[in-house]
C-alpha cells in the first residue's frame, strides 16, 4: 500500500482539468438553484454544447478555435432562452423536468448514427487543439513535470488547468460582484417566494431568464475546457450523471455561498480518485481474500463514486449546509 | 417619515380632502367624486361557488377604505383579482385612470398598487433590511448591467438603506434588521410586510389584515401612521375583523358578504346596517 501514489493522484484529481469543468458546472448550478431556486436537472446539456459548439466549429466547419468556443458558448445562450421561455412561467417541477429531458434529447441526436457528419455521431469528434497549446509558456519536453513526488502535471497540463483555475476564479468573481448586488437581492427573493418578489414589482420572469442564462454560459465553459482539454468531445461523457455529480459538489461545498461550488469540486474529485486508487491498491494486497479481491477489481471506479454519495449523506445528516454554507440559513427550512 | 401633516404632493389635487366622500350617499356601487380604482362586473367562480360578484366598485382616492365582511366573503379573493395574482371570470378594471387591460403583478406593482398578503410571505433566508430594501421602486442595481459596478448604485442604496431603517425603527423592527426574516414571530412578520409595502412608494396599498397577530397597542399607533400617509396622498385598502380598528381609522367601508358588495359607506352607519349585521350573524336575506 503506497499512500504517496494514493495521495498524489487525489491531489492531481483535484487540482486537474477534471475538477475544473466540474467547478464551472457547479458555480453555474448555484446561479440557477444556489441564488434563484431554479431545479436545472439538464446542467450537462449546457456542457455538452460548450464541448460540441467548439469541436464541431473546428473539426467540422474547419474554423478556428476562437470562433468555436463562441460558438459554445452562444449555444449554451440559445439553450437556455429555448429551455427557458416554454417552462420557466410554470410550475418549479415542470422546468426539473424539462431541463433534464432536453438534456438528454440532445446528447442522443448528436450521439446518433444520423448525425455522424456533423458531429461524428456515437465515433465522437476530435480536432486539433494546437492554438490554445501554442500559447503554452510551460516548457513541454518529453521529461518536464511541474509539481512535488507523486503530485506533478505536464507542461500541457499546467497550461490547461492554469488557464482553467483562472477561468473559475473570474467567474467566482463576477458572480460574486452580481449577486451581492440589488440584483441578486432580486434573485434570492425569487428564490424564496416568487409571488412577494411580484407584489414588489419585480419581473420574475425576466430575472429568472437572466439567471438561466448566465448559469447555462458558465456550465458551457466548462464544456469548452472539457473539448480543449481532450481536443474533442464524445457524447458518452454527457450523461446525465455529470448534472448529478455538479449537484453534489455544489453541495458539499454549500449552495448559495460563493466559494463553495469550487471548494465542493476540488473536494469531489479528491475524495473520488483517493477512494478509487487506494481500492485499487487494495486489491493488490495479497492478504485480502480472493473473494473480496475479485468483487472489487474492475469496479473501484463504480464504488468511489458510491463512496462520494455516502459521503453526501452522512453531510447532509451532520452539516446539511455544506463545508461553507450558514448553518442558521438551513435551520430555516425545518419551521 | 415625520408625522406631521405634509404638503400634499402636486400628483394629488388639493381637493381630494376627505370632506368630499362625506357626501357621498353609503349606497353600495356608488360613485366616488374622485375615484382612482373603479371595478366593473368583476365576477370569480371557484367551481360552483361565487366568490367574487362585484357589480360596480369605487375606492377614493386619498382616503383610508376598510374592506370588511365574514370569513369567506371573498375579500382576499378580491384583492387577488385586482393586483394581478389571480384571474377574474369577467370584468374590468381600472387604476388611476388607466384600464387595466391585461393584469400582471409586477406591472400594477409598478404602477403603484401595492398589496400584502394574509397569510405573509417573508423571504426567509434574506435578512430583516434585504427584505425591506427589496421593496424600494426603480432601483438602478436591480438591472444586471449595473450591478457589478457598485459605484453605480451605491449612493441609491443607501439612501433606500436610511429610509428602511426608518421604517423598521416605526415597526418595531430595528433591533432585527439583521437577523434572517425567517426567524421573526408571525406578528413580527406581518409588521415586515407592511413596511416593505411601503418602501414600495404605494400610490394605492392594499393591506390583507395587516394587523392581525400584532399587539394592539402598536398595531393601533401603525394604523395611524398609514392614515397620515393618506392625508399625504396615499391611498389606503385594508381588509380587517376587528371593529374597532375599522371603525377607529377608516373614512369608508365596503362590506362584501357572499362575493356581492351589500354595503357601503362611512363606518358609523355601515356598522348599525341591519343587511351588514344579518351577514355577520350568517343569516341569510331574501333576494341578496
Ligand atoms: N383557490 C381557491 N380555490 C377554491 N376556492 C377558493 C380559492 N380561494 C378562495 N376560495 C373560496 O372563495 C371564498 C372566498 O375566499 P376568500 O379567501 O376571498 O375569503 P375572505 O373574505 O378573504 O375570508 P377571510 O376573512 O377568512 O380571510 C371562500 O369560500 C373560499 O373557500
Ligand atoms: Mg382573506
Amino acid at each position: 500500500m503506497d499512500f504517496d501514489i494514493i495521495f498524489g493522484n487525489a491531489a492531481r484529481a483535484a487540482f486537474g482539468p477534471e475538477a475544473v469543468i466540474l467547478a464551472l458546472a457547479a458555480i453555474g448550478l448555484n446561479v440557477h438553484f444556489g441564488f434563484t431556486g431554479l431545479l436545472n436537472f439538464g446542467q450537462v446539456g449546457f456542457l455538452l454544447l460548450g464541448a460540441y459548439g467548439t469541436s464541431v466549429s473546428v473539426a467540422t466547419f474547419g474554423w478556428s478555435l476562437w470562433v468555436g468556443i463562441l460558438v459554445g458558448l452562444v449555444l449554451s445562450v440559445a439553450l437556455a432562452v429555448a429551455l427557458g421561455f416554454p417552462t420557466l412561467r410554470l410550475h418549479a417541477v415542470m422546468f426539473a423536468i424539462v431541463t433534464i429531458a432536453a438534456a438528454e434529447i440532445i446528447r442522443i441526436l448528436i450521439g446518433s448514427t444520423d448525425a455522424i457528419g456533423l458531429t461524428g455521431g456515437p465515433l465522437s469528434v476530435s480536432f486539433d487543439a494546437g492554438a490554445f497549446y501554442d500559447l503554452n509558456p510551460y516548457p513541454d519536453g518529453p521529461h518536464d513535470r511541474y509539481g512535488v513526488g507523486t503530485f506533478e502535471f505536464t507542461g500541457q497540463q499546467m497550461w490547461v488547468i492554469t488557464v482553467g483555475w483562472v477561468l473559475v476564479a473570474l467567474v467566482s468573481l463576477v458572480v460574486f460582484l452580481i449577486v451581492r448586488s440589488p440584483w441578486g437581492r432580486v434573485l434570492k427573493s425569487i428564490r424564496e417566494d416568487e409571488d412577494a418578489a411580484r407584489s414588489l414589482g419585480k419581473n420574475v420572469f425576466s430575472y429568472k431568464m437572466q439567471a438561466l442564462i448566465i448559469g447555462g454560459v458558465i456550465g458551457g465553459m466548462g464544456g469548452v475546457v472539457d473539448a480543449i482539454k481532450t481536443s474533442g468531445a464524445d457524447p458518452n461523457g454527457f450523461r446525465p450523471q455529470v448534472t448529478f455529480f455538479a449537484y453534489t459538489a455544489l453541495l458539499l461545498g454549500g449552495a448559495a455561498t460563493y466559494l463553495g461550488p469550487v471548494l465542493g469540486a476540488i473536494l469531489f474529485w479528491f475524495l473520488r480518485e483517493w477512494i478509487e486508487s487506494f481500492l485499487r491498491q487494495l486489491t493488490a494486497e495479497a492478504w485480502l481474500p480472493d473473494a473480496v479481491a475479485d468483487f472489487l477489481s474492475g469496479s473501484e471506479g463504480v464504488i468511489s463514486v458510491a463512496m462520494v454519495g455516502l459521503t453526501l449523506v452522512l453531510l447532509m445528516l451532520f452539516r446539511p449546509q455544506g463545508i461553507t454554507g450558514n448553518r442558521i440559513e438551513m435551520q430555516l427550512d425545518a419551521r | 417619515m415625520p408625522d406631521d401633516v405634509m404638503p400634499r404632493p402636486e400628483s394629488a389635487s388639493a381637493d381630494t380632502a376627505i370632506e368630499p366622500i362625506l357626501t357621498v350617499p353609503p349606497v353600495a356601487g356608488v360613485p366616488k367624486p374622485h375615484p382612482i380604482l373603479v371595478v366593473d362586473e368583476l365576477t370569480r367562480s371557484f367551481g360552483g361557488l361565487r366568490a367574487v360578484d362585484v357589480d360596480h366598485l369605487e375606492v377614493e382616492r386619498g382616503v383610508v377604505t376598510a374592506l370588511i365582511g365574514p370569513n369567506g366573503a371573498g375579500k382576499t379573493t378580491l384583492f387577488n383579482l385586482l393586483t394581478g395574482f389571480d384571474r377574474a371570470d369577467t370584468g374590468r378594471w381600472s387604476f388611476d385612470g388607466q384600464p387595466v387591460s391585461s393584469p400582471s403583478p409586477d406591472q400594477l406593482a409598478r404602477k403603484g398598487m401595492i398589496r400584502t398578503f394574509q397569510l405573509t410571505k417573508s423571504l426567509a433566508k434574506l435578512t430583516v433590511l434585504d427584505n425591506v430594501l427589496l421593496g424600494a421602486p426603480s432601483q438602478v442595481g436591480e438591472r444586471l448591467s449595473a450591478a457589478p459596478f457598485r459605484s453605480r448604485w451605491q449612493n441609491q442604496e443607501e439612501a433606500n438603506i436610511e429610509l428602511a431603517e426608518e421604517l423598521l425603527d416605526r415597526f418595531n423592527l430595528a433591533h432585527m434588521r439583521d437577523e434572517l426574516a425567517g426567524t421573526l414571530s408571525g406578528g413580527q412578520r406581518k409588521l415586515l410586510e407592511v413596511a416593505r409595502a411601503l418602501m414600495a412608494d404605494p400610490v394605492m396599498i392594499m393591506l390583507d389584515e395587516p394587523m392581525a397577530g400584532v399587539n394592539p397597542a402598536l398595531a393601533q399607533s401603525l394604523m395611524h401612521h398609514i392614515t397620515q400617509l393618506a392625508f399625504e396622498g396615499l391611498t389606503v385598502v385594508f381588509i380587517e375583523h376587528a371593529m374597532d380598528v375599522v371603525t377607529g381609522i377608516s373614512d369608508w367601508v365596503v362590506v362584501l358578504a357572499q362575493g356581492r358588495i351589500i354595503a357601503e359607506g362611512p363606518p358609523w352607519k355601515v356598522i348599525h346596517d341591519d343587511e351588514v349585521i344579518d351577514a355577520y350573524l350568517g343569516r341569510r336575506r331574501a333576494g341578496g
